[in-house]
């Protein structure tokens, strides 16, 4: 059992539990000796906190939702990436106002079609779409994903369990500290008359990074309305 | 290249998370732990600073993740680096951060 205690000085949050792990030690010692010697602040670190307890999937399920069901949208989305996430909520200039030290960048959306897929990699480091995606999954930010996706593909993708046509393309797109992708898969058969909540349901983390389609069958729950960061 | 320095205070973890056992891509997914997410805290606040960019420091897990830590599961690789790094970079020394693990593991610890 793990609860959520403030700390003696009033800024840090840390799980108090009969059975704590070193790594969480070692996490909260690494911190308040950075704090401590004036690397960052306490305030620092509580407002990227709150920022990154507001990101993940769910902001980019919206988006996708959004734009398989309003055409003027999904037009805005493909070709002004970030001024369309705002529609939802997401704001890439969150949260110290020119965005994190890795993340405010341009921001492209993938159009998924009949013969072509999408898969985003970072060859370099592991740059990730946070805002609309949140952290990036351990498997992305390793060499084994990030070597072998630009090499083989399709062997990767089948790993995955995903094994695409012959006649499909796939295009992996290497993201670069000017730029991040996300995939906007197809829209699949059995989901017409959906609403917005209903489609961002079935848009999960995978199928954005490309790795996965969405199946109306397999839903993860999105909150509902506005992204708030 | 030099020889990546050996810690035994962060060596010393690998008992308590357990050596890496994962054998596919798939098998490294996993539900991220709150120290996880604050340690990604952490090195955003570390990058905004100045102490350790975060490209740098990717290239740093890369390196130090695939040798020195390679025994480890690949999610502690973001914590290891940081104080690996930091260490290396003067900011505390090993004793420091020991006496500091300390002081945290009492406080944390309900008998």
């Amino acid at each position: 059992m793990t609860s959520m205690h403030d700390g003696h000085d009033g800024h840090n949050t840390f799980p108090v539990s009969s059975k704590v792990s070193e790594f969480e030690i070692l996490e909260l010692a690494v911190r308040e000796l950075a704090i401590e010697k004036g690397i960052f602040s306490a305030e620092d670190h509580r407002r990227f906190a709150e920022w990154a307890d507001g990101v993940g999937p769910h902001g980019g399920s919206k988006l996708v939702a959004k734009a398989w069901s309003d055409p003027a949208f999904k037009e805005k989305l493909l070709t002004k990436g970030t001024e369309a996430c705002k529609e939802v909520g997401i704001d890439w200039l969150q949260p110290t106002g020119t965005g994190t030290p890795s993340d405010y960048t341009f921001f492209y959306v993938l159009e998924n079609t009949p013969k072509v897929h999408n898969v985003i990699v970072c060859t370099l480091c592991s740059c990730y779409p946070r805002p609309v995606l949140g952290m990036s999954p351990d498997w992305y930010r390793t060499p084994a994903y990030r070597r072998r996706m630009v090499n083989r593909p399709r062997e990767v993708l089948a790993e995955f369990g995903l094994h695409l046509p012959d006649d499909v393309e796939v295009r992996v797109h290497d993201s670069n500290q000017k730029s991040r992708f996300m995939v906007m898969p197809m829209r699949p058969d059995g989901t017409e008359g959906w609403s917005e909540q209903e489609l961002a349901e079935i848009v999960t983390r995978d199928t954005m990074i490309g790795v996965a389609l969405p199946d109306p069958k397999v839903r993860v729950p999105v909150p509902a309305g506005e992204v708030h960061q | 290249m030099t020889e990546a320095r050996r810690y035994g205070v962060l060596h010393e973890t690998l008992d308590d998370i357990g050596e890496r056992t994962d054998v596919s891509l798939r098998c490294i997914e996993h539900e991220p732990e709150v120290w996880e997410s604050r340690m990604q805290v952490t090195c955003e606040c570390l990058s905004e600073g100045g102490a350790l960019d975060n490209l740098e420091r990717r290239h740093l897990e890369d390196r130090l993740g695939e040798t020195v830590y390679a025994r480890f599961p690949v999610q502690t690789r973001s914590a290891l680096t940081v104080a690996h790094t930091l260490m290396d970079r003067g900011f505390f020394d090993e004793e420091e951060l020991r006496s500091k693990m300390d002081q945290v593991r009492e406080k944390m610890t309900v008998d």
